[in-house]
Parts: C-alpha cells; structure tokens; sequence
C-alpha cells in the first residue's frame, strides 16, 4: 500500500521554479513572436527572451544548490546532483541556441526556441526525478522536441534522420516503458527509493534491464548507438550541437541516480555489470569508427559515444567519488564538446550546413585564433593536460581502479590512445601549407560562438588546472 | 481489494501484455512501412499499459493507473509528432518505406 500523495506545498513549487521559468520563457518568445513583422530581428528577438529565461533559471538553481527537498512526495528531488546537471543543461541550450541565433528561418526561430526550451524542460526533470513517472516524462518531454527540431529543415537529409530518430527513439522507450511497468510489478510502488527496499524478485531483474537498454540507447553506448551518427550528421548543427549534451546530461542523471539509489545493493552489481560492459565497448568502438569519418559532425557523434563511455564507466562500484567525478567528465566535455561545435559554427556560412574535415586544412594560417581555439579543445577531447579533459580522465581512472575494475581502466586508455589519433589528424591538417583555391572556406557572420568559445575555453583550463567537483550530489534524499 | 478479485489469474494478463510487447517489437524490426513501424511502437506502449493497470490492481495502488493515462497522453503526442514527420518525408514519394530513404548511410 502507497502512503498517501501529500498536498503540494510552495516548497514544491519552488523546486520547479527554474523548469517553470524555462517553459513560460518558451511561451513569451511565442507570444512575442505574434507581434513581430518579418525581419531578422524576429530571430533576436525570441533567442534574447529564450537566453533571459535561461539566465535567470540557471540563478535560481544554483540557489538550489546544498539544499537537498524530496518535492511533490519524492517524485522530484531537488538538489543534489540534479542542479549540476541542470546546470549544464541550460548552458549546452544558451550555446546552442547562440551557434545559429536560432534554428531555422526567420518566421521559424520563434517555434524553434519554444521547443527547444521546452526540451530543456524534459531534461531537467530527467536529472531530478525521483520516481519512475518523472523519468518517462520528462525523457518523452526532452524526446518530442527532438523529433521535431532535427526534421526542422529543408534539406531532405534532416528529415530523414527525423524519422530515423523517432522510430528508433520511440522504440527505445518502448522498452523503457516497459521495464517501468515490470519494476512497478516487482515493487507496487513507482518511487525508485522502493526498488531497492523490495526483495529481488525475476520482475525486478528483468525490468532493469529493459529499463537499462532504454537508457543505454538514449545514451548511445555501442552496441545501441547505430542512430547517433545518421541523426548527427542529418540534423541542423545547432541541434546537434544541443543534442550531443543535453540529452546525455538528462539519461545519466537518470541511469546515476538508478545504478546509486534504486537498485538493491545485493544484486546491484550482477544487473549493472552488462552496463559497464557496453561503456567499455563504446570507448573502444566509438573512436575506432571516429577514425574513419570525412564529416565533422559525424567525427563528433562517434566521439561523443567514446566520451560517454569513459562517463559510465566512472559509475562503475558505484563509489560516492565516481558520481562526482562522473559529472566533473560530464562537464568538461560540455565546454571541450560545445567549443569544438562553436568553431565549426564560424566556419559555416549556413548554419543548418555540414563541413567535411577537409576544411580543416591549412585553418593555422588563414584564421589563426580559431585553430588555436580548436586545437586546445580537441587536446582535450583527447585526454591532453592542461585541460578539463586530462584531469576528468584521471580521476576517472583513479575511480575505476580504486573500485577494483583494473579491465575498465586498462580499456579507457585502450580507448584514449584511439582518440588521440582521431583528434590530432584534424590538428595535423590544420598546421599543414595548403594551397588556398582548393578549400571550401566558408566563414560565419554570427558574432556570438565567439563568446561561446571564450567561455568554453576558460572552464576547459579552469577545470583542467582545478577539478572542482561537485561535493553535494545526494542521488535521493530521505 | 485483494489480488483474489482478479477473475482471470494475473499470469494471463500479464502474458498477453508480454505478446503484445513481443508483436510490437517485431513490428519495428521487421516491418519497413514507417505508419506499421509507428503503431508497432504503439502496441509496445499499449503492452506496457496493460501490464500497468494489471499491476496497479494488484498492489492496489493508484499509481499505476494514473501512470497509464500518461502513457496514453505522450503516446498520443508521439504519434501526432510522428504523423507528421512522415507526412514531410514522403510527401514527394510514391510509397512510403524506410528503405527508399538513404541519404544517411548508417
């Protein structure tokens, strides 16, 4: 028997305040919108009220930071590592929505934001849910909008990886849900907190891990990955750009909070293990196959499933310090990530375009600040001091050896050494003399993923010089 | 209301709920017309709805029932979304089928 739903109380509602003003910010660039004659000032107009929004949501959930509240009966927890998360998932919206200032064309932009704010939404309530409900919805929230926002494009290659992403998005939460109902069999209560106190039963064990395949698809860990790079390349950059982070920081509060707080410690290990096993997998395979690709963005999906690997595998023993550093990694991928995407931005015309490696060739002496810009992000992508990337790797290690998992070790490095080729190939190109009329070189006129690469600089060799860590990540509070 | 008000065994329930689940994971797989793809994703969230509402009474627990009309709510927005999509897709094709499209060559 379920104790009964309390009434909701303005604490609760105050722990949604920052998803709140996210939504109502959607709203307002819509009704803004209405009132705005065509024009390129329709384009600033809704991403300043999207970024205002985003700005003072982001405020307001540092201020959650420390201050741990179980809201609306434990379906929402509040605090704990749900405010870095959300952290990063307002940046990744602010840089993506700066890459292209907006998605699509001039009458489009307002809708775009709407539902890319709203995406943001879905996954804040995916890093702070705290029951099972909250994990469906706000992962269909963030999903939805992603469907709609990688078809939203004229190029026939968008909307194919659209459909692509939905059937095979759709089917992962297919599985998903269904996992959720097998747990809610096993247990009769929705709230994870109950997973782990009821007795392991087949219904348990079997709803974990249809649950887990859900979550390892939305986090594409090889062997479900298959959809990443065709969605990649096909979707608009910004929304790849956007998709690449803020999906990935929503499924690991998800799997984080399930692999710390959910599972019964007694048979923890036994159902997690498949899941380390496809991190390391995915650190293998996912630079193995970057190593071959022409298209950036492909080269960055494919780096994305490598990276993401390293970031499961920090869960690994599921020790408190694998948490945090599993969101230190978490973080500093989100600047070295989103950095490199700022500079591929600028060296589009259209930002809805794709850009082939080759356009990397001689970049060193035409637009020297921006090969510096990338060269720094990609040493980090590679594991490189002195960058975010090299320290996230190391406590990673420091993580995974110390939890006794020597193999996952053996194989991040495995993996790294891959990824250090892949990167450094596009540095190579960059410094090498080439003859100028046989590179395709576009330049962007949008002034702002400059500001996106400063900061993302700046946080990569902040966090690369001093790993700040979370200390308050308390996966369900009491 | 205890388990004993179930006038069928729950198994059964849960059984076909299983094959339904099993029947829409073919459908995606097998199936390459993106509508029969779609409402194969359907059968699986229907599968798990019962198994939901099943459960629900079961454990006499409400959850499980508000979490069905969820899952109908956000299965109704998947397939408005999905719909559409299609619709833009093959709105220049003569028939529709997924392997017709590869631009992207996964």
């Amino acid at each position: 028997m379920s104790p009964p739903i309390p009434y909701v109380n303005s604490a609760d509602l105050h722990a949604l305040l920052p998803t709140t003003v996210i939504a109502a910010a959607g709203l307002l660039a819509l009704v803004v919108d209405l009132f705005m004659s065509a024009g390129r000032a329709r384009r600033w107009i809704a991403v300043a009220i999207a970024a205002a929004g985003l700005v003072i949501a982001g405020v307001l959930t540092a201020q959650q930071y420390g201050h741990s509240y179980p809201a609306f009966g434990g379906a929402y927890m509040q605090g704990g590592f749900a405010v870095v998360l959300g952290e990063i998932a307002i940046f990744a919206t602010l840089v993506s929505l700066g890459l292209g200032i907006g998605i699509g064309r001039d009458d489009q932009v307002a809708g775009t934001t709407a539902i890319v704010l709203w995406s943001t939404c879905g996954a804040l309530l995916m890093a702070g849910a705290g029951n099972l409900m909250m994990i469906f919805l706000g992962l269909e929230l963030l999903s939805l909008g992603l469907y709609c926002l990688c078809a939203m494009s004229v190029r026939s290659a968008a909307r194919e990886s659209g459909l692509k992403y939905l059937l095979l998005s759709s089917m992962a939460s297919g599985f998903l849900l269904y996992g959720m109902a097998l747990l809610f069999g096993g247990t009769g209560s929705v709230a994870l907190a109950a997973i782990s106190a009821a007795p392991p039963s087949p219904l348990i064990a079997l709803g974990a891990g249809l649950f887990l395949v859900g979550i390892a698809f939305k986090l594409s860990l090889v062997p479900f990955h298959s959809w990443t790079p065709d969605v990649y390349e096909g979707a608009p950059l910004s929304v790849t750009a956007y998709m690449s982070v803020v999906t990935k920081a929503g499924a690991l509060g998800v799997l984080g909070r399930f692999a710390y707080a959910a599972l019964p410690p007694a048979t923890a290990n036994a159902i997690l293990l498949p899941v380390w096993t496809v991190a390391a997998i995915s650190m293998i395979v996912g630079n193995l196959a970057a190593l071959q690709q022409i298209d950036m963005k492909r080269l960055l999906a494919y780096s994305g499933i490598g990276q993401v690997g390293y970031i499961v595998a920090a869960f690994a023993g599921q020790t408190p310090l694998g948490l945090r550093y599993a969101i230190f990694y978490l973080a500093a991928y989100t600047f070295m990530n989103l950095g490199a995407f700022a500079v591929v931005a600028l060296m589009l015309k259209d930002a809805d375009g794709s850009l082939g490696v080759g356009a990397f060739a001689g970049l060193a002496y035409r637009r020297p600040w921006l090969a510096a810009a990338m060269t720094f992000f990609l040493l980090s992508l590679a594991g490189l001091p002195p960058t975010a990337g090299f320290t996230g790797k190391i406590l990673i290690l420091a993580s995974s050896v110390g939890a006794g998992y020597w193999w996952l070790s053996v194989l991040l490095i495995a993996g790294t050494a891959i990824s250090v080729y892949v990167y450094f190939k596009i540095v190579r190109a960059m410094f090498v003399r080439v003859d100028e009329a046989h590179v395709r070189a576009e330049r962007s006129t949008n002034p702002l993923p400059w500001i996106s690469i400063a900061v993302c600089a700046a946080a990569v060799f902040v966090l690369g010089i001093y790993p700040l860590a979370p200390s308050d990540i308390i996966p369900l509070a009491k | 209301m205890t388990p004993s008000a179930f006038a069928v065994p729950i198994e059964n329930y849960i059984g076909l709920s299983a094959v339904i689940f099993f029947l829409g994971v073919t459908g995606v797989i097998v199936r390459r017309n993106p509508l029969i793809m779609l409402m194969s994703i359907e059968l699986m969230f229907n599968a798990a709805n019962l198994a939901l509402i099943t459960f629900a009474k079961a454990w006499v627990n409400a959850a499980g029932h508000i979490f069905a009309f969820l899952v109908i709510t956000v299965a109704a927005a998947e397939a408005a979304i999905g719909l559409a999509i299609v619709v833009v897709v093959f709105r220049r094709a003569a028939h529709v089928d997924v392997d017709e499209i590869a631009t992207l060559h996964g």
